[in-house]
């Protein structure tokens, strides 16, 4: 049972957060006291109830659609949801997708979608919103990685790829603005209750459960509440980290 | 009959009195295969196995991937086929549970390869098919995915969709109902209520040919099989087409059977039999010359010569879980784009194939098919000069696609079965009857008849001695002692060569 509000009346702005852990991390957040805005790609459905869901949460949600990798859409979208809070305190980058294919089948227009959501989305939103945060020396932004980039396990190159270029971009960026208080750091999560492990087959769940310390899955909830501890102030000294919540592979 | 050699020995049974006799299998001078016997009340009998012994040596060498039953419920005393349960000799743990749930049928159908009774039909009680469940869950070790609900026509028991929902608990994803088609095509929330409950139907389909079909089901059922077949596409039912192959009857037909599987979206495999003489067949189809009777490698020919080479016998593979004799398996890439399938042995080495297939009947998203398709998909990259490369990876991408899509996330299960749209299976299963009985076949079973206090029967020993026993399935049962031998003398071996 959460009893804290550490993210009380805090900014919050999450990309991809209309289901799975986007979603949780916008409850977490929202239980801990945050005005969210999310954005979505394509799905009005989750997103109408991911929306009520935060509104059962007492939470007043933002929610714009668009590709993460779309310029224009980033700019008209921080620009908003400024207009509408006069700031922004959290990006969450956790917008992403992936393909399951060997490389024999990754075509270059698979490796440019992988590549322009789940980095070039990081960055354009990054970028977006680190000019207000700079100006009020103070942020957090938090990356969602994926254990594909922290473990030799088998996973998609472009995704593999895609998730480990987010892990150099959150070093690189957390030491070009720490200085400005702005806190960057990545969240690589393990299989979860949602998302990819639900597509899996029955072996590789188990083969993954064979690996893992704990011998289960990770449930979005949980890791969602590790990544708002992370945009909390109550985090005063963690940037460049790279949090590995996996089970224990 | 100019005997070459001898392939090897068994027990089968008398054609005229099912007693137990030693039976030897021998190839001749034409390449064709025999298997020899002497009853003694009833003398020399002789049936053709093969027409090919080059081809029936090498099937019957395949390997194996035996895993006994956990749970034997009878010791042998009379041997080989009389000690069903299974006995101690039984090699092959029940991988196709078959649940007789009613003796009714609203058919009287010449080739049926079981007895029926519709006077005081027999309809399973729920409890029974609950205490089924639960010696099969015990019996697997927990595991139970797959299952067979037959009859009679299983559409007239009263409590099918009862029988739906306990499966669903039990986790079974793969359930089948029999049916010969005539309650879904006159009742379409029948079927809308079957997909909902995610069904599948094998639906009886022998022929395009209205004499034939007189012949083989005793009615004119063309069009009635196609507006089932309409309404089962309609609401996405998984169906599979059984067409029972008889020799000069309909086996001319296959090719276009399978063609038009290949075309309906909802047809997920074609399982062929081959004619089968028990049940009712035995005693009204061809009973004097049972001229229909067509062996497995017959079917195979007739399949590559009617498909225009689209599936050779080269593209089958046996199942592992079965006796090699039993079961013949095909799986195909479905072009979307209307090209020509791709039978899976044309980018994977057939080995690689019935390897896949090692723990299940059917084709499941193993780590060792994972580890076969991704070989397979490097082999036809490298092979970039071949067109038919190119094309085998377009629909492997396809397939993948359809399994993985990247803009919303789908459930296992449905990852399986839009698997299941890009591919169709063709499998061959040949029933055996007392003319063709071989023991050796018959521990190996891996498909049986399941009762409610956990016995189970191999399906061809129960269609061919214990069916025709039973009250529940016939007015005038049999009885052990004037057919079978009853409660024998001697210890009838096992015979192998």
């Amino acid at each position: 049972m959460i009893t804290t509000r550490r993210l009380q009346d805090k900014r919050v702005l999450i990309t991809g957060g209309s289901r799975g852990l986007g979603l949780a991390i916008a409850k977490a957040c929202a239980t801990h006291g945050a005005k969210i805005a999310f954005t979505f790609s394509t799905d009005t459905h989750d997103a109408d109830t991911a929306r009520a869901a935060l509104v059962a949460l007492g939470c007043e949600p933002l929610v714009y659609q668009g590709s993460v990798a779309d310029s224009a859409h980033v700019k008209a979208t921080v620009a908003d949801v400024t207009a509408k809070w006069g700031g922004i305190d959290v990006l969450v980058n956790n917008a992403g997708i992936t393909k399951i294919l060997p490389i024999a089948l990754l075509e270059e227009a698979d490796w440019d979608a992988v590549m322009d959501v789940n980095v070039k989305g990081a960055y354009l939103y990054s970028r977006a919103v680190l000019r207000a945060m700079i100006r009020a020396k103070a942020g957090h932004i938090l990356n969602i990685g994926s254990f594909a980039s922290e473990r030799v396990i088998e996973a998609p190159v472009h995704y593999a790829a895609a998730k480990s270029a987010l892990r150099g971009m959150t070093e690189a960026l957390a030491r070009e603005v720490g200085r400005y208080n702005i806190k960057v750091n990545l969240l690589s999560p393990g299989l979860l209750d949602c998302g990819l492990a639900q597509m899996l087959p029955k072996h590789r769940i188990d083969q993954y459960l064979a690996q893992a310390a704990l011998g289960r899955l990770g449930t979005a909830a949980e890791v969602a509440e590790i990544a708002a501890f992370l945009v909390s102030d109550d985090n005063s000294f963690m940037a460049a980290a790279k949090i590995v919540a996996d089970g224990g592979l | 009959m100019t005997v070459t050699r001898e392939l090897h020995t068994t027990t089968s049974l008398c054609k005229v009195c099912k007693e137990a006799v030693p039976a030897q299998v021998v190839a001749l001078a034409s390449n064709e295969v025999w298997m020899r016997k002497v009853c003694d009340t009833h003398g020399g009998q002789e049936v053709r196995l093969s027409t090919n012994a080059a081809w029936y040596e090498a099937t019957r060498a395949q390997r194996q991937l035996k895993v006994a039953p956990r749970i034997i419920r009878h010791e042998v005393d009379h041997g080989c086929p009389f000690d069903c349960g299974p006995c101690t000799s039984h090699t092959q743990k029940v991988r196709l549970p078959v649940v007789t749930i009613t003796s009714a049928c609203n058919l009287d159908c010449p080739i049926c390869y079981v007895h029926n009774k519709n006077d005081d039909a027999y309809h399973m009680p729920v409890e029974d098919f609950q205490l089924v469940l639960d010696h099969l869950r015990t019996d697997h070790g927990g595991e139970l995915d797959i299952i067979n609900l037959t009859g009679g026509e299983p559409t007239m028991h009263p409590r099918l969709f009862d029988f739906l929902d306990m499966a669903k608990v039990a986790g079974i994803h793969r359930v089948t109902v029999c049916s010969n088609g005539i309650r879904l095509a006159k009742d379409e929330d029948f079927v809308e209520r079957l997909a909902s409950y995610g069904a599948r139907i094998a639906l009886s389909f022998d022929t395009f040919d209205p004499h034939a079909d007189k012949l083989l089901q005793g009615a004119n059922l063309l069009a009635t099989k196609l507006k089932c077949l309409e309404l089962l596409e309609k609401h996405q039912v998984d169906t599979t087409l059984i067409p029972v192959m008889t020799r000069g009857v309909n086996d001319h037909e296959v090719g276009k059977i399978l063609d038009f599987a290949v075309r309906r979206s909802n047809v997920r495999h074609v399982e062929v039999h081959t004619m089968t003489y028990t049940g009712q067949s035995g005693s009204t189809f061809q009973r004097d010359q049972r001229t229909g009777r067509i062996s497995m490698y017959e079917v195979l020919e007739q399949i590559e010569a009617t498909t225009d080479g689209l599936l050779r016998p080269t593209d089958f593979v046996t199942s592992p879980c079965a006796h090699p004799l039993c079961y013949q398996i095909a799986y195909m890439l479905i072009d979307p784009d209307g090209g020509a399938p791709i039978p899976f042995t044309r980018f994977l080495p057939a080995s690689e194939l019935h390897d896949a297939l090692s723990d299940r009947l059917y084709l499941e998203p193993t780590a060792k098919l994972e580890e076969s398709l991704s070989n397979a998909i490097d082999r036809l990259w490298v092979d970039d000069a071949n067109p038919e490369s190119a094309r085998a990876l377009r629909l492997l991408r396809g397939l993948l696609d359809a399994m993985f899509p990247s803009d919303h996330p789908i459930t296992q299960r449905e990852a399986l079965a839009a698997g299941e749209r890009a591919i169709k299976a063709v499998y061959i299963h040949s029933h055996m009857d007392e003319e063709t009985f071989d023991t050796e076949r018959a521990v190996d079973c891996c498909d049986s008849n399941c009762y409610a206090d956990g016995k189970t029967i191999p399906v061809c020993n129960y269609n061919v001695l214990y069916r025709e026993k039973e009250a529940s399935f016939n007015v005038e049962p049999a009885r052990w002692g004037t057919r079978a031998g009853g409660q024998r003398i001697f210890t009838l071996p096992v015979v192998r060569s």
